[in-house]
C-alpha cells in the first residue's frame, strides 16, 4: 500500500457561492450599474429632467419675462447665469429650454418607434418582394440629406392646423420623427432576418406557430436590445437637430425656449457677453454626451455575448 | 527519451462578473522529445486553457496564471517577458486550433499569412519565404499550391483550411506542436486524412505533439501517453494501452464505458456517468469527481487525492484506487 | 402502404436555386441538396441517416417536416401527402411530427423560461391551461429527468445536456408519433451523450415513437438505429438493416466511412488499417457525373462516371446504389 498524502486543506475549504439565479434583465442591470460612464450619464439626464420638471420651483424668473433695465448682466447672485439682450434670466431659460430639448428627444423617438418598428418587423418577417419594396423605399429616403427633409417637412406641416401648437414643437416632433424612423426600421429588419434563422424559431414553426405569433412572441422580444440602444442614441441626435433648426430660425418659435435659439440670439454678442452662447452650448453638449454614455452602457449591458 | 516540456502544478483562473472560475486547478504533465501525448477531457475540464496558458495566450486581465511552471528545455515559459514569449510562439511551440475559419485572417492571403511567420522567425527574404510557403502547402497535400498560395481563407474548404493551419504550424520547424481539437469541426473522413497527415509530419520531423481532444478513438489511435483531465486537474495518466485497458480512475472507466464501440457487439443500454460536469466557479470539495462517482468513500468528500504512481508510468488520483480496489474494472 | 409504416418518403428532392440580379432574380444554378431519396419508417422504429456535411441529411429531415417545401417527391403520413398540403392543413398534423435540434444553445428562446419552452406546443395547439398545464409541464420535466423546480429557470441557467433534455421534453409535449432527431448529440459532451441516448431509447420503448435519427457519428447511429441509410451528396448510397450494414457494408463509401472511425482501444488501433479517401466532398452545385462518389472511390471504374447507379435491393433487403452490384445498373 502506498502512502496516501494529505492534500492541502486550506485550498479545499474555500467557501464559494454557486452562480446566482438571474434573469437576463437582472444580468443587464448589474452590468449597467457597473459602467461608471453610463451611470454618470444617467445621473446627468436625471438632473436635467428634474430641473426641467421642477423649473418653476427652482427659479423665480420666467423664461420670457423681459427686464430691459438689466440687459447683458454677468452671472451674479441675483441672476445665477446672467441675463440676455432682453434682460431675461439665462438660468431660467436654460431650465425651461431643457423641457423643449427633452420633449423633442422623447417624442421624436416615440414616433420613430411607432413607425419604424412595425415597418421593419413587417419587412423582416415577410421577406421577399414586400421586404424588397419597403427597403428600397427606405434606401431612397436615406439618399436625401435628412436636415433638408426635416426642413421641408416642417415647412409643410407648419401650414396645417396644429402647426402653431406649442410654438411649433409638434411640427418638430413630426418632422424629425418622420425622417428618423428609417434607421430603426432597418435595424429591426436586420435583427428579425437573423433571428429567423435560429433554431428556436424553426422549432416554433415546427409546432405550428403562425407568422404573426412568431414575430410577436419570438422575433421582436429578442430584438429589443439593439432597438433600445438605437433609440437612446437617437435622442441626442434629435436634440441636436432641434437646436440646429432653432439656431437657423426655423425651429420652435419664441416665446417657447430653446437652447438653439439662445445660441442664435447670443451669437452677435459672443465676445462681449460670452455666457449667452456658452451656457446653452454646454447644456446641449452635456445632455448629448450623457445620452451617448448611457447608450454605450446599454449596448454593452444588453449584449448577451459580453458576459465576462 | 529526454523531456521537452515539463508543466508543473499549473493554476489558471478567470475573473468573471459572477465570480472566479478556477479553470485549471493544478495540472501537471510532461512531453518527451518526439513523443505524442493526448490530453483528454470534456468541455470545462481545462484542457484548452492549459495549452493556452503554456503559450501565455490567456486573455488578460480576466484570466490569470496564478501559479505553476512550464519548463521548455529547462526555461520557465511562465516567467518570460512578452518579447521573449513571442520568439517562442510559432518558432519553438506552435498551435493548431479547432476552428480554422476564426484562426485565419480573412483579409490576408494564405501566402501572406505564411510568409509573415517565415520572415519573422526564420528570417527569410520575401522570395525565399514564398517558395517555402509553396513547399509547405505541397507537403500538406494542397493541390496547385503555386496558385492557391494567393487565395484567401474563404476560398478553401474546412478540411483544406485545416491543412493550411497545419502547414503554418510546422513552417518554422517547432519542437512542439499543440493541436487543440484539430478535427472536431471536420467530417470523419477528413478527420482521418488530417490526423494521418499530422502524425506523418510530426514523426518525420521529430516534433513532439500534444493532442487535445474529447474523442477517445482519436486518442487511442495517435497517442503514446494519455492524460485524463477532469475539473481542471489531471485525474489519471499513463501509457495509452494501460489507461484504456486498466483504467485506474472511475472517470476514465466511466467515459470508456459510455461510448459505443463499432468493434464490439451492440450493448443494450449505455452506462453513462450520471450527473453533470462541475461548475468551475465552485468545484466540489475533496475529489472533484466525487459527486458523480459510484464508488466514492467518505474520504473522497473531504480530501483531494494527489497523483500517485500505481503501475510503471501509470498514475492516478483516486482514494479508491490507492486502496487497491479497482471495482470498475471488468477483470 | 404497408401495415406498420408511420411515414413514407418517396423520391424526395430539394433543390435550392442560386439567383443573381438586382430586382428580377434569375436562377443561374441549383444546389441539389437532396436528389431522390426514398425510405419508410415503421411504428416505434428508428431509421438512422448518416453522412458527412453536405450530404443532405439535415435537409431531408427538414423536408419531411415541411420546414422546407420539397422541390419534388412525396412525404406520406396518415394517408396524405404532406407536400401537397398548405400550412393550415398541415397545422393539425404537426402535433404528431416533432423535432429535436442539434444546438441546445440555439434551439431555445433565451427569453423563455423552461415552462414556456416546454409548454409552447401546448399553448399553440391545445386548450390545456392553468393547473392542468402546470401539471403537464411537471410531468414532462420528470420524464426527461429534470427537477420540477427548474420550470421557471432560463436556458442560460442550464447546462448543454439539460437544455437538450428541455428540447426533448418540448418535442414530447403533444405526444407525437414521429420525431426527427437532427444531430441531437453533436454539441454535447461524451458522458452526457450517453445520458441523452438512453433517454431517447427509453422514450421510444415507453411511447412507441418512431425516430428519424440524423447524425454523422457512426457509433451512436449503430446504437440507436434499427435500420440505417448512408447519404452522400444528396443521394442515398446504401440502406439496410443495422447489423447488416455495419457487419458487411456493400458500398465503398460506407466502407471508407466505417474505417475512418477510430476505435477507443490502442491495441485495436495499432493493427487496424484505415481506408483514407482522397480529395474532398465536391460542391453540390456541380456534382460529378454518373455516380457522385466516383472521383473519390477507391474501386471506381470506367462506367462509374457515365452511369447513375440505382438504389436497389442487392439481396435480403440490403439496398445499395453502386455499379459493383448488378442490381444497381440502370
Amino acid at each position: 500500500m502506498t502512502d496516501i498524502q494529505q492534500s492541502n486543506p486550506s485550498e479545499i475549504t474555500e467557501i464559494c457561492e454557486t452562480r446566482p439565479h438571474r434573469t437576463l434583465l437582472n444580468d443587464a442591470w448589474i452590468r449597467l450599474r457597473r459602467n461608471r460612464l453610463a451611470v454618470a450619464g444617467a445621473i446627468i439626464i436625471l438632473i436635467f429632467a428634474l430641473g426641467a420638471i421642477f423649473a418653476p420651483f427652482i427659479t423665480k424668473y420666467n423664461f420670457a419675462k423681459q427686464d430691459l433695465d438689466s440687459i447683458f448682466l454677468q452671472p451674479s447672485s441675483v441672476h445665477w447665469l446672467g441675463t440676455d439682450e432682453l434682460g431675461r434670466d439665462v438660468f431660467a431659460r436654460m431650465l425651461y429650454g431643457a423641457r423643449t430639448s427633452l420633449a423633442v428627444g422623447i417624442f421624436t423617438q416615440l414616433i420613430v418607434l411607432l413607425i419604424g418598428l412595425p415597418i421593419g418587423a413587417f419587412a423582416g418577417s415577410k421577406g421577399g418582394r414586400v421586404d424588397n419594396l419597403l427597403m428600397r423605399f427606405v434606401d431612397i429616403m436615406y439618399g436625401f440629406p435628412d436636415i433638408l427633409l426635416i426642413i421641408l417637412l416642417s415647412a409643410v406641416l407648419r401650414g396645417t392646423t396644429f402647426g402653431n401648437l406649442g410654438g411649433g414643437i409638434f411640427v418638430i416632433f413630426l418632422a424629425i420623427g418622420l425622417v428618423a424612423w428609417v434607421n430603426v426600421s432597418r435595424l429591426v429588419r436586420g435583427q428579425i432576418l437573423s433571428l429567423k434563422q435560429r433554431d428556436f424559431v424553426t422549432a416554433a414553426r415546427a409546432m405550428g406557430g403562425k407568422g404573426t405569433y412568431i414575430t410577436m412572441r419570438h422575433l421582436l422580444p429578442n430584438s429589443l436590445g439593439p432597438i433600445i440602444v438605437s433609440i437612446t442614441f437617437g435622442v441626442p441626435r434629435a436634440i441636436f437637430t432641434e437646436a440646429a433648426l432653432s439656431y437657423i430660425g426655423i425651429g420652435v418659435k419664441p416665446p417657447t425656449p430653446s437652447w438653439g435659439a439662445m445660441i442664435h440670439d447670443g451669437y452677435n454678442v459672443m465676445f462681449t457677453a460670452p455666457h449667452l452662447v456658452i451656457v446653452p452650448a454646454v447644456a446641449i453638449a452635456l445632455i448629448m454626451l450623457a445620452f451617448t454614455f448611457l447608450g454605450d452602457g446599454l449596448r454593452d449591458a444588453l449584449d448577451p455575448r459580453s458576459r465576462r | 527519451m529526454s523531456t521537452l516540456l515539463d508543466v508543473r502544478n499549473l493554476v489558471t483562473r478567470f475573473h468573471t462578473q459572477d465570480g472566479v472560475v478556477k479553470a485549471v486547478n493544478g495540472a501537471s504533465f510532461t512531453v518527451a522529445k518526439g513523443e505524442t501525448i493526448a490530453i483528454v477531457g470534456e468541455s470545462g475540464c481545462g484542457k484548452s486553457v492549459t495549452s493556452l496558458s503554456i503559450l501565455r495566450l490567456i486573455a488578460q486581465p480576466q484570466g490569470k496564471i496564478v501559479s505553476g511552471e512550464a519548463l521548455l528545455d529547462g526555461t520557465d515559459l511562465l516567467k518570460l517577458s512578452s518579447e521573449e514569449m513571442r520568439k517562442i510562439r510559432g518558432a519553438r511551440i506552435s498551435m493548431i486550433f479547432q476552428e480554422p475559419m476564426s484562426s485565419l485572417n480573412p483579409v490576408l492571403t494564405i501566402g501572406r499569412q505564411m510568409t509573415e511567420q517565415l520572415e519573422l522567425h526564420r528570417h527569410m527574404g520575401q522570395q525565399e519565404a514564398l517558395a517555402e510557403a509553396i513547399n509547405l502547402l505541397k507537403l500538406v497535400g494542397i493541390p496547385q499550391a503555386e496558385r492557391r498560395v494567393k487565395d484567401y481563407p474563404h476560398h478553401f474548404s474546412g478540411g483544406m483550411r485545416q491543412r493550411v493551419m497545419i502547414a503554418m504550424a510546422i513552417s518554422c520547424k517547432p519542437q512542439l506542436v499543440i493541436a487543440d481539437e484539430p478535427t472536431t469541426a471536420v467530417d470523419v473522413t477528413i478527420q482521418s486524412q488530417l490526423l494521418e497527415l499530422i502524425r506523418g509530419i510530426t514523426d518525420e520531423m521529430g516534433m513532439s505533439l500534444i493532442l487535445i481532444t474529447h474523442n477517445l478513438g482519436v486518442v487511442a489511435r495517435y497517442a503514446q501517453r494519455v492524460y485524463v483531465m477532469y475539473a481542471g486537474t489531471v485525474v489519471e495518466h499513463g501509457p495509452a494501452l494501460a489507461v484504456y485497458h486498466h483504467p485506474l480512475h472511475p472517470y476514465t472507466s466511466g467515459l470508456l464505458a459510455s461510448v459505443p464501440r463499432l468493434d464490439e457487439p451492440r450493448k443494450g443500454r449505455l452506462a453513462p456517468i450520471e450527473g453533470q460536469p462541475p461548475d468551475m466557479m465552485c468545484p466540489p470539495v475533496g475529489c472533484p469527481f466525487q459527486p458523480r462517482c459510484a464508488y466514492a468513500l467518505p474520504k473522497c468528500l473531504t480530501d483531494r487525492p494527489e497523483l500517485q504512481e500505481m503501475a510503471p508510468g501509470h498514475f492516478t488520483a483516486c482514494w479508491v484506487a490507492f486502496s487497491g480496489e479497482t471495482l470498475w474494472q471488468k477483470t | 402502404m404497408a401495415e406498420n409504416v408511420v411515414i413514407e418518403i418517396n423520391n424526395l428532392a430539394k433543390y435550392f436555386p442560386i439567383t443573381s440580379g438586382l430586382f428580377f432574380k434569375k436562377k443561374v444554378a441549383e444546389v441539389k441538396a437532396v436528389d431522390g431519396v426514398s425510405f419508410a419508417i415503421h411504428r416505434g422504429e428508428t431509421l438512422g441517416l448518416v453522412g458527412e456535411s453536405g450530404c443532405g441529411k439535415t435537409t431531408v429531415g427538414k423536408c419531411v417536416l415541411q420546414l422546407y417545401r420539397a422541390t419534388s417527391g412525396e412525404v406520406i403520413f396518415e394517408g396524405k401527402n404532406l407536400c401537397d398540403l398548405n400550412e393550415n392543413q398541415l397545422r393539425p398534423l404537426r402535433r404528431k411530427l416533432q423535432v429535436v435540434f442539434q444546438d441546445p444553445y440555439d434551439s431555445l428562446n433565451p427569453r423563455f423560461t423552461a415552462a414556456d419552452i416546454i409548454g409552447e406546443p401546448l399553448q399553440i395547439n391545445s386548450d390545456i391551461r392553468g393547473s392542468d398545464f402546470d401539471r403537464r409541464i411537471a410531468e414532462l420535466l420528470n420524464i426527461v429527468g429534470l427537477a420540477p423546480y427548474m420550470a421557471d429557470r432560463y436556458p442560460h441557467e442550464f447546462s448543454g445536456g439539460q437544455r437538450q433534455r428541455l428540447g426533448v421534453a418540448r418535442a414530447l409535449a403533444l405526444q407525437p408519433e414521429f420525431i426527427v432527431c437532427d444531430e441531437p448529440l453533436s454539441a454535447l459532451d461524451v458522458s452526457i451523450q450517453a445520458q441523452i441516448i438512453n433517454l431517447l431509447d427509453d422514450l421510444q420503448d415507453k411511447f412507441g415513437i418512431a425516430y428519424l435519427f440524423i447524425s454523422h457519428d457512426l457509433s451512436v447511429v449503430r446504437h440507436m438505429s434499427d435500420r440505417v441509410g448512408v447519404m452522400y451528396l444528396g443521394k442515398m448510397m446504401e440502406l439496410s438493416e443495422r447489423d447488416e450494414i455495419y457487419k458487411s457494408p456493400l458500398h465503398p463509401y460506407t466502407q471508407a466511412l466505417l474505417s475512418a472511425v477510430p476505435i477507443p482501444d490502442p491495441a485495436v488501433e495499432e493493427k487496424r488499417k484505415v481506408i483514407v479517401l482522397k480529395g474532398e466532398v465536391p460542391s453540390p452545385i456541380n456534382p460529378p457525373s454518373g455516380c457522385v462518389f466516383h472521383p473519390r472511390c477507391p474501386k471506381a471504374f470506367d462506367d462509374c462516371s457515365k452511369l447513375i447507379p440505382q438504389l436497389k435491393d442487392a439481396g435480403s433487403g440490403h439496398e445499395v446504389a453502386c455499379l459493383l452490384y448488378k442490381t444497381s445498373w440502370p
